[in-house]
């Protein structure tokens, strides 16, 4: 029983910053109909920004947020405008090849820049935990977390509050329809994608402190984040917080019942499984190429 | 020097079609294709013959990827699956049960193709972005699996092959030239495919997978047989592959970076071409090499590849070979006036017999509609409609914007599935059935806005349809032959023969609703449903469009009309329906719909008068 419930506390705990990782990728999606392939190369940029920041200047892993995120969402927009923004008006399919493209790019630079071996971030409480009644909690594990969902929030009361939050949300209802009443799609477009890598900026600090990583450590980490927003609905920023805990308990289920090995073939099986079953996710609407003219 | 050469020899045939440098486009075939079929007998240096091994490698994996990436419309990331499935049945049978590895081949292609129609079957609900995840998550699913299912691969450890047992002086050539056969074979099938319905069917799925469907054309068998026709070379290629290396491992095997190589040949060499992804693929691999010699490999490989990959979308999207025929067409084509932009001619040059009677009407109702339903969201788009056509009528259906009208045809096609409701074809219940399946039966549409396949000719657009669906049919060719004939005589009949050879997006409006009348033709209906075929084009060509339907109508075509020009409507339709707020409100002649009160608070307005009957003499 005990470890039942520990499992499904760990599984919430993991399932808290996935969903800080897949927002950013739902937002890009959801606005400008591009699938980010090079999100996971972000995030682990991220990660290396932040062991760097924490191994040079002594910073701590966590904190290092503030200067990840808005440095990560310069850099968002500056790819944005340098390579996504030319090919807006070609093919969905160009946009994947594109950022596939980027993250092999960015794989290359981080493994010339830090090296291809295994890196993390560990500062003294990473072998703390929190003991409640038989249930241990690691402290990383809390902090990242209560973290991951402080920065979501914000990025809520963004959208939901403001009239720029507002202008991303109209884009991505009806792109045309948006730009008659005045928005500038292409602005929105860069907000939104310097806004979803920023996000990575955040939920790269934490991983470095949670998961060792290296620089091919982008597809696994694409791949999970896929299988969260393909299993929420893509473009639902509410699927991706319900996909990305349901994919930490699924992770953390198969980790303590059937074998860790096996626990990496789960975003892989997630997506196969919603895209025969259920190809609009759990909230998804139909994707919008779905629908007949 | 060598290596340019053999890049050279996959310069294009495709070049042939343009008179002047077709001779260049051969020369350069011929003389690349002597090199790299006598290389290893010229020449023992090792180095080049395993360029050219790995060449042929990715190009067998460039040209199947371009029969569902090129034609299709389709990416795949994951045909490095393929590779590593190839590899892996050969290696685990031939060290297992013995035997040549050349002769366990056949057995490779096999599981890749199944393995391709598998992953296919998954991906015949998705579309554009959803296919190329499920491509990508595949590939690493079985890089997993080959991990962890040690008892049968291994794991990690990977399983060595021994050493090939032919004499040291034959070199690698078995390995070569069962490559080279591969890739001929490849190549044929491909060329093959390109002159088929089956070739036209997967490009008219990459330009309007919605509209493929209601011309007959079976969308998730294509996809599926396209996907594992990309597979089934690459897979016994595969095997060669893995007793070239005499090693497997799942990294080294089900490796992303074939993958994107794979991807960047067809993009780069062109895609939808024949010769422009065997080109990609020795640039490809010419590339490869110098980065591992000359950069040290690993990540300045990754970075040439990825950068690469990048580039060609954001610089050169169309590839090498579309970019020369474009820039050699618009030299060859300056200051010549465009056929486009020409006048064309009066009446219909086959009206067929006019003076013939109206086809007898039977009494029988050709199609019937009951009770049917569609919303979006709380909008009840269509509620609960319920009409009848009868054999051999030319029917109106009409109603004021939003009525439903769109929305039913889109229903009775097959584009959208009902809510609820029956629609019953010559007394068959369709409304379960696919678009194609409903086209077979005998029902052809048009769109409100032309929905002709833009890249395609006008004559592939008209062969393009498929009446019925068989193995005889995908196969059967599409540009010669009486397919090709039957189209001729329908673009003759609708007036533009002439047009045959121009690409569809480069025709006016109303030539593309001729064009799309003769590809709903091309399907031989008993019953057409024409969403507007008055809007938007000028009255003679409205006039003209009437008269074919009349003559069509005289040798027994059953018609729906949607229509909002009136008189246009009046003169040539009986019955009139009339739609408002998704049901049907009226019905009857023109005569009594004029006068109906209904009608004409919802559609008509008071004053309603027919003066002069336009478009219609």
């Amino acid at each position: 029983m005990t470890e039942l419930i520990q499992t499904i506390a760990f599984g919430l705990l993991v399932g808290g910053v996935y969903a800080l990782l897949a927002s950013g990728l739902t937002l890009i999606f959801g606005v400008m109909n591009v699938i980010n392939i090079a999100h996971g190369a972000f995030l682990i940029l991220a990660a290396f920004l932040t062991f760097t920041l924490w191994s040079a200047l002594g910073i701590d892993p966590l904190a290092a947020i503030v200067i990840t995120t808005p440095a990560m969402l310069a850099f968002g927009w500056l790819v944005y405008v340098l390579t996504v923004r030319p090919i807006r008006r070609a093919p969905p399919s160009s946009s994947v090849l594109l950022t596939f493209g980027l993250a092999l790019v960015l794989e290359a630079m981080m493994g010339l820049i830090w090296g291809n071996q295994s890196h993390a971030a560990r500062p003294s409480y990473f072998t703390e935990s929190f003991h409640i009644s038989g249930i241990v909690l690691p402290k990383g594990q809390v902090y990242a977390c209560a973290l991951a969902a402080v920065v979501l929030a914000c990025l809520w009361l963004f959208l939901a509050r403001s009239w720029t939050g507002r202008a991303i949300r109209a884009a991505a209802v009806n792109p045309s329809g948006a730009e008659l009443v005045g928005i500038d799609i292409v602005r929105v477009s860069a907000l939104t994608f310097a806004i979803g890598v920023g996000t990575v900026g955040a939920g790269g600090a934490l991983v470095s402190v949670l998961y060792p990583f290296l620089p091919g450590s982008h597809y696994i980490w694409i791949a999970r984040l896929l299988g969260i927003i393909v299993l929420g609905g893509m473009g639902s920023l509410r699927g991706a917080l319900i996909g990305a805990l349901l994919l930490g308990l699924a992770e953390t289920f198969t980790q303590t019942y059937v074998s860790a090995q096996w626990a990496t073939a789960v975003p892989y099986a997630v997506i196969f499984i919603v895209l025969l079953v259920r190809p609009h996710g759990i909230v998804g609407m139909r994707l919008r190429e779905d629908v007949a003219a | 020097m060598r290596l340019a050469a053999a890049a050279r020899g996959a310069i294009p045939a495709e070049l042939g079609e343009l008179a002047s440098p077709q001779w260049i486009g051969r020369a350069l075939l011929v003389i690349g294709g002597a090199i790299v079929l006598t290389y290893p007998l010229i020449s023992d240096d090792l180095f080049y013959q395993n360029l050219i091994i790995l060449s042929l490698l990715f190009a067998i994996g460039a040209v199947g990827l371009n029969v569902i990436m090129g034609w299709g419309g389709y990416i795949s990331l994951g045909q490095s699956s393929f590779i590593g499935l190839g590899a892996y049945t050969v290696g685990i049978l031939a060290t297992r049960l013995g035997g040549s590895p050349f002769v366990w081949l056949p057995a490779a292609g096999l599981v890749a193709a199944m393995f391709a129609l598998v992953l296919g079957a998954v991906a015949t609900r998705l579309r554009g972005h959803s296919f190329v995840i499920a491509t990508i998550a595949a590939l690493f699913l079985l890089q997993i699996v080959a991990t962890n299912w040690r008892g049968f691969t291994h794991g990690t450890t990977g399983i060595t092959l021994p050493i090939p047992q032919w004499d040291v002086a034959y070199q690698n050539w078995p390995f070569y030239y069962s490559l080279l056969g591969l890739l001929v074979l490849a190549l044929l099938v491909s060329w093959r495919i390109r002159k088929t319905k089956f070739g036209t069917g997967l490009v008219a799925i990459r330009e309007d997978e919605d509209k493929a469907a209601t011309v007959g054309i079976d969308t998730p068998v294509y996809k599926s047989l396209g996907f594992a026709l990309s597979a089934v070379f690459l897979g016994m290629a595969g095997g060669v592959y893995g007793y070239y290396l005499t090693f497997l491992d799942p990294n080294g095997m089900f490796d992303i970076v074939l993958s994107v190589q794979i991807v960047l040949a067809v993009i780069l060499g062109g895609r939808g071409t024949i010769w422009g992804p065997v080109l990609g693929a020795f640039l490809i691999e010419g590339i490869n090499e110098l980065a591992n010699q000359q950069l040290g490999g690993g990540n300045s490989r990754l970075l040439i590849f990825g950068g690469l990959l990048a580039l060609s979308i954001l610089l050169l999207p169309k590839g090498i070979i579309p970019s020369i025929e474009d820039l050699w067409k618009r030299r060859r084509t300056e200051g010549a006036a465009a056929l486009v932009g020409a006048r064309l001619n009066g009446a219909p040059a086959h009206a067929g017999d006019g003076g013939a009677s109206p086809a007898p009407r039977t009494g029988s109702p050709l199609l019937e509609v009951r009770g049917l339903q569609k919303r979006f969201g709380g909008v009840h788009a269509v509620d609960g409609l319920s009409f009848a056509v009868e054999e051999g009528s030319i029917t109106a259906l009409i109603g004021p914007n939003g009525s439903g009208k769109t929305t039913a045809f889109n229903l009775i096609g097959g584009t959208m599935s009902a809510d609820g409701g029956e629609v019953w074809l010559d007394g068959r219940r369709i409304d379960r059935l696919p678009p194609w399946r409903r086209a077979y039966l005998g029902l052809g549409r048009t769109f409100q806005i032309t929905r002709l396949f833009g890249q395609m000719t006008v004559l592939e657009n008209v062969v393009s349809p498929l009446r019925s669906f068989s193995v005889a049919q995908l196969n059967a060719g599409a540009m010669s032959g009486p397919e090709a004939n039957r189209a001729e005589e329908l673009l003759e009949f609708v007036g533009m023969r002439e047009f045959r050879d121009q690409r569809a997006a480069e025709l006016s409006f109303g030539q593309q609703k001729l064009v799309e009348f003769a590809q709903v033709l091309m399907l031989d209906p008993k019953l057409i449903m024409l969403d507007e075929p008055g809007g938007g084009i000028n009255p003679t060509l409205v006039a003209r469009i009437a008269e074919m339907i009349r003559d069509l109508n005289r040798r027994g075509t059953t018609f729906l009309i949607v229509e909002h020009n009136l008189p246009l409507v009046l003169t040539l339709c009986d019955p009139v329906l009339v739609l408002a707020s998704g049901r049907c409100i009226s019905s009857g002649t023109p005569g009594k719909i004029q006068k109906d009160p209904l009608v004409l608070d919802a559609y008509l307005g008071e004053d309603f008068k027919l003066e002069e009957p336009v478009g219609a003499h």
